[in-house]
């Protein structure tokens, strides 16, 4: 991520509206039921049964506070980074999953539990693996733009 | 140097805020949205059985009684597994029996759109499931008798923890309607709505 656009303010602020903008909606969509959460995170077959709880409860949280964060642009370098890594996180669990052949709801943006068949969750889990790298992405233009800023 | 200490320390600030933010959250919500910072799902999982656990001394009535009706069926205990499936036919008759509990693990929201008559709420995902299995324990309830449980079928777990829960304090007689609720109206059999039985 380089040239023009990667440090072009007008696109930083926008591409920071948007991840703020998703990481809000995606973590209050979660706050709102922890325990469907739970019920989902337990799905993933991944995170060791007692940590399930605390996870489903703080992890919403830093999606949402990290959001805010960015959109008021308070320690916007470090909420940036932290969502990059939840991201990173959330695909890995996503591809070992994927891999696996073991079709789970992706509960990014929704905990409730909808009837589909083994093949549509599965393409669901690459699309979301997919808007993941997006995000990513937008994750790489912001880091990169304010490494520009505080090098001005 | 600095900028990576600077990371840190905002890292930590965030985290804490989001840990108090839960905190708070969690404890204002009502029973349906309240979670235990402690999960209790270890022991559960898709295996079809589970060894015999340490069991607690029951102060309940244990005598091995095994229903039966006019469907001539018997379901007998069995203190080796945890729960064992059951299908639609054998649900739809236990339940004609009319003396048999039933047991929903679905989220107590989806209860109230609709569950099989006569059955009781005990969602495995919200925090007050182990009161509610305490409270079962000591009704005094014949342990051995048969106990039906469902969720949604399919890949649905939900009845299974929740077998495992009823077996680990004694129940060993649990009965997990394989298809689940889909099932019983997919044939057709009487719905309830509400937060009642």
């Amino acid at each position: 991520m380089s040239g023009p656009l990667s440090s072009s303010s007008w696109l930083t602020i926008r591409v920071q509206f948007i991840l703020a903008a998703v990481f809000v909606v995606a973590g209050f969509s979660k706050i709102v039921d922890p325990p469907g959460f739970a019920h989902q995170l337990h799905n993933y077959q991944l995170v060791p049964g007692i940590a399930i709880n605390a996870m489903a409860l703080v992890l919403p949280w830093i999606e949402v506070v990290c959001g805010l964060a960015l959109f008021f642009g308070i320690a916007r370098r470090s909420s940036t980074r932290i969502l990059g890594v939840l991201l990173v996180v959330f695909v890995i669990a996503l591809g070992i999953n994927l891999l696996r052949g073991h079709p789970i709801d992706c509960s990014c943006f929704s905990t409730a539990t909808v009837e589909k068949t083994e093949a549509e969750r599965l393409r669901d889990m690459k699309w979301a693996i997919a808007r993941d790298v997006g995000l990513l992405l937008l994750v790489a233009q912001s880091l990169s733009a304010s490494r520009r800023e505080e090098r001005v | 140097m600095k900028r990576r200490g600077s990371f840190w320390r905002e890292a930590v600030v965030i985290l804490a805020v989001s840990a108090v933010a839960a905190a708070a959250s969690n404890l204002l919500a009502g029973p349906e949205r309240k979670l235990r910072w402690i999960g209790s799902y270890a022991e559960s999982g898709p295996a079809p059985a589970a060894k015999a656990p340490a069991r607690p001394v029951s102060s309940a009535p244990s005598a091995a009684v095994t229903p039966s009706a006019g469907d001539g069926k018997e379901f007998p205990p069995h203190p080796d597994k945890a729960w064992v499936e059951i299908s639609g036919d054998e649900v739809t008759a236990l339940h004609a029996r009319g003396n048999v509990l039933f047991l929903d693990a679905r989220r107590s929201s989806v209860y109230r759109d609709g569950h099989i008559p006569g059955s009781r709420s005990m969602s495995v995902w919200e925090a007050d499931i182990d009161d509610k299995v305490r409270q079962l324990f000591s009704e005094g309830r014949d342990q051995s008798a048969p106990v039906v449980v469902y969720c949604t079928g399919g890949d649905c777990e939900d009845s299974h923890m929740l077998g495992q829960k009823l077996y680990f304090v004694g129940f060993d007689n649990v009965l997990v309607y394989k298809d689940g609720f889909p099932d019983w109206q997919k044939r057709g059999h009487p719905v309830t709505k509400g937060d009642t039985p």
